[in-house]
């Protein structure tokens, strides 16, 4: 039966979440027997086991001795509570790309403990992805795109979606429940699949009642006071009943992604190896969400303790993987950390790829889509702080430098200029070059420096600027003078009365 | 007995003569439609011929003083009022945005990069180039005397990329750097610097532009240009 108009939930799961999330971080242990483990050493208990680890007969809650035992390839890692997170926020992203409401579910104890579980409201988004069966599909590939395998189950509350995706048998599989499907598609399944409480399951196991159609035969009215009043919310939910709310938007908008070194890394190379796989893993995520990485946080873990936390600033939103590894090795090249690094992790809150609209009067640029890439390029290659737009500084001081995101517009005006009036350029010396200076008269009379010296002819000034005059260290004070050499140079001379120096800092040329 | 293959290619490489190793460079008049670039100075735009042309490398050489900074901003004004997108790859560390806004250019039409060195500057301009989209793209270059210059080589590889994104190249230094990769010099001077009144102000300088190279075979004349200083009472 369709749902028309009626409310529609979806629901994302990946069974062995930390199995999924091992296999994200490194692909290459796909097809390999694996296992995961809750701690180091011989005794720690196996917490997931890969389908080949299973033909060898390994199972979870085996040692890892015993393990080992049974399949001497086995490849045996700690579980990793950082990839699981990022892995679960990757599951939320997926939903979220398909339907502006999505939450993750909370953890559950006992048999699903290892399931990760997102309910996205299909109601209304549905259409456009040609009915709730493209909505499943879209769902799936999002998920499979940030490198989780999923199932995917449409019912008309979140309670439902949730049992549906659960009996589902393979990864990337869906399932739709249409209205009146649902009671028949429930009765015959176990209690168990509701979660219910130890102590209530094991009432009902006392009862002999087994599955949800022996649970609904049960006198409603007198259910609370035989089982309890968790039976009352049991049987709702046998039913098909949920009193859940439909999920919510996303308070915000932040994508994080960590890792925890099986090994602390003491050089650049293994660690840049490391961030590499994180920034992959982030820019799927920016992807399946249209986004792209603006701002980096990267926040690095000393194995003696202790945090480092850094920002790497990205000129324009990109998604190149190239770029931002760069970028964050040569953060990591001009500012080594001072220890050995456990663990690590990247933080951005995403940012739209810039369009551009493009005018009908004035001549196109770069593509918005290639300017991108190619400014967080030249910002690697010379410095985030080294590219930009110029812009007056809203200071003072004649050494200040301002400089603005370069983002033309078609409402950038042009600064009002004299027709036929042709300015004189001052080339500015970054930074200025010192000089030595004879006086008259309290003028300059001879010059030596790196850029001219001399015999000055003329001179014109002097010119103060000061500032900064309540700060100990911000203050400033100059005299400025326009002089010109005997070698024929015209330069801006200038005395700092703080640092009591003389310096020339430009040039008119 | 009707010729080989190869003395029909022999016979046709001495018919195209030197006409076959200008063809990269008619190509790019062709693909950029000959347009070109003004400075806005009368007498600089018709020594050149309308302007820099499009998709070329040229330079700017000249002395300190000599006039070769301002008349790169005059260039770039013209472009950013006409609505272009340039870049100032600016090796020298020497770009006064306040005297850019002065000139009368869009700041926010101009992308600043200040490269650490030249293999740096040249990196940036071949990015930028290979971007295409950039109506043109100054590159300011610190003199010889403080690093090692650029090999022949880079500046036909940036003359080639010029020639095939449609871009102005316009390099400023103080001697010439380019070599035979470039399409046009223009060489600058002062001839005098103009001051006045009592106390004495600054108020410009003289300058003069001539053609050293060009491919097109430009007149050698000699273009003088008044340009102004900012007056100190703004």
């Amino acid at each position: 039966m369709a749902r028309s108009g009626a409310a529609s939930c979806a629901c994302l799961l990946v069974v062995d979440l930390p199995r999924a999330a091992a296999l994200r971080a490194q692909s290459d242990l796909s097809g390999r027997p694996f296992a995961l483990s809750s701690g180091a050493g011989g005794r720690a208990e196996i917490v997931s086991v890969s389908p080949e680890a299973i033909r060898h007969g390994v199972r979870r809650g085996h040692s890892v001795a015993e393990a080992r035992s049974l399949c001497a390839a086995l490849d045996v890692q700690v579980v990793s509570p950082a990839l699981e997170e990022a892995a679960r926020a990757a599951l939320l992203d997926a939903a979220l790309s398909c339907s502006p409401r999505a939450e993750l579910e909370p953890r559950r104890a006992g048999p699903y403990a290892g399931e990760a579980a997102v309910s996205a409201d299909a109601s209304g988004v549905a259409s456009f992805f040609h009915g709730e069966a493209g909505f499943a599909t879209a769902l799936a590939q999002r998920a499979a795109a940030v490198g989780l395998p999923a199932r995917v189950a449409v019912a008309s509350s979140r309670g439902v979606a949730r049992i549906a995706a659960r009996r589902l048998e393979a990864d990337g599989e869906t399932r739709l429940l249409a209205a009146g499907d649902e009671a028949a598609f429930l009765a015959p399944l176990p209690v168990d699949v509701l979660d219910p409480d130890d102590a209530l399951a094991e009432r009902l196991t006392r009862f002999g009642i087994h599955t949800l159609r022996d649970l609904l035969r049960l006198p409603q009215r007198s259910l609370a006071a035989r089982l309890g009043p968790a039976a009352i919310s049991l049987a709702a939910q046998a039913r098909g009943q949920c009193d859940l709310p439909p999920p919510a938007a996303p308070a915000e908008t932040r994508f994080v992604e960590s890792i925890d070194l099986e090994y602390p890394a003491d050089r650049l190379e293994p660690l840049l190896f490391a961030l590499q796989g994180l920034l992959s893993r982030l820019l799927a995520r920016l992807e399946v969400r249209h986004l792209a990485c603006d701002e980096l946080t990267l926040a690095l873990d000393f194995a003696g303790g202790g945090r480092d936390v850094r920002r790497i600033g990205v000129s324009a939103p990109t998604r190149e993987l190239r770029v931002l590894a760069r970028l964050a090795a040569q953060s990591l090249e001009s500012q080594p950390p001072r220890a050995a690094i456990c663990g690590a992790g990247l933080e951005t809150r995403g940012a739209p790829l810039r369009r551009d609209q493009l005018d009908l009067f004035r001549p196109p640029g770069p593509a918005p889509g290639a300017l991108a890439p190619a400014l967080a390029e030249l910002a690697s290659l010379c410095g985030a702080s080294r590219v930009g737009a110029p812009a007056l500084a809203d200071h003072h001081h004649p050494d200040a430098l301002a400089t603005r995101p370069f983002a033309p517009s078609s409402g950038d005006v042009a600064p009002a200029a004299d027709a036929g009036d042709f300015r004189l350029a001052l080339r500015r010396l970054r930074p200025p070059a010192p000089a030595e200076v004879q006086l008259r008269s309290g003028h300059p009379s001879r010059i030596r420096s790196a850029v001219c010296s001399g015999r000055v002819l003329r001179c014109a000034g002097p010119w103060r600027t000061t500032g900064g005059w309540w700060s100990r260290d911000g203050r400033f004070a100059f005299d400025h003078f326009d002089v010109q050499t005997e070698d024929g140079i015209v330069v801006r001379l200038r005395y700092d009365h703080v640092a009591k120096t003389w310096q020339v800092d430009g040039v008119y040329d | 007995m009707s010729p080989t293959p190869d003395a029909r290619v022999d016979a046709l490489l001495r018919d195209l003569g030197s006409r076959l190793r200008r063809g990269s460079h008619e190509a790019a008049r062709q693909t950029s439609g000959g347009r070109r670039h003004p400075t806005g100075l009368t007498d600089v735009d018709a020594l050149l011929g309308g302007g820099f042309p499009a998709g070329r490398l040229c330079e700017i050489a000249g002395s300190l003083s000599s006039g070769r900074t301002s008349l790169a901003l005059a260039l770039l004004s013209q472009a950013t009022r006409a609505g272009e997108w340039t870049a100032f790859v600016d090796a020298a560390d020497a770009f006064d945005p306040s005297s850019a806004h002065a000139a009368g250019i869009t700041l926010p039409r101009v992308l600043w990069v200040r490269p650490q060195d030249s293999g740096q500057a040249a990196r940036a301009c071949a990015r930028l180039l290979e971007l295409r989209g950039f109506a043109l793209i100054a590159l300011d270059l610190p003199p010889a005397s403080r690093e090692r210059a650029l090999p022949p080589a880079a500046w036909q590889r940036l003359a080639r990329a010029a020639a095939a994104s449609g871009t102005s190249l316009v390099v400023l230094s103080e001697q010439r750097l380019t070599g035979t990769s470039s399409s046009l010099v223009l060489e600058t001077r002062c001839a005098r610097a103009r001051w006045s009144g009592m106390p004495a102000l600054l108020e410009g300088l003289e300058i003069e532009a001539q053609v050293a190279r060009a491919r097109e075979g430009l007149a050698r004349r000699i273009a003088a240009v008044r340009l102004c200083a900012a007056s100190r009472a703004a």
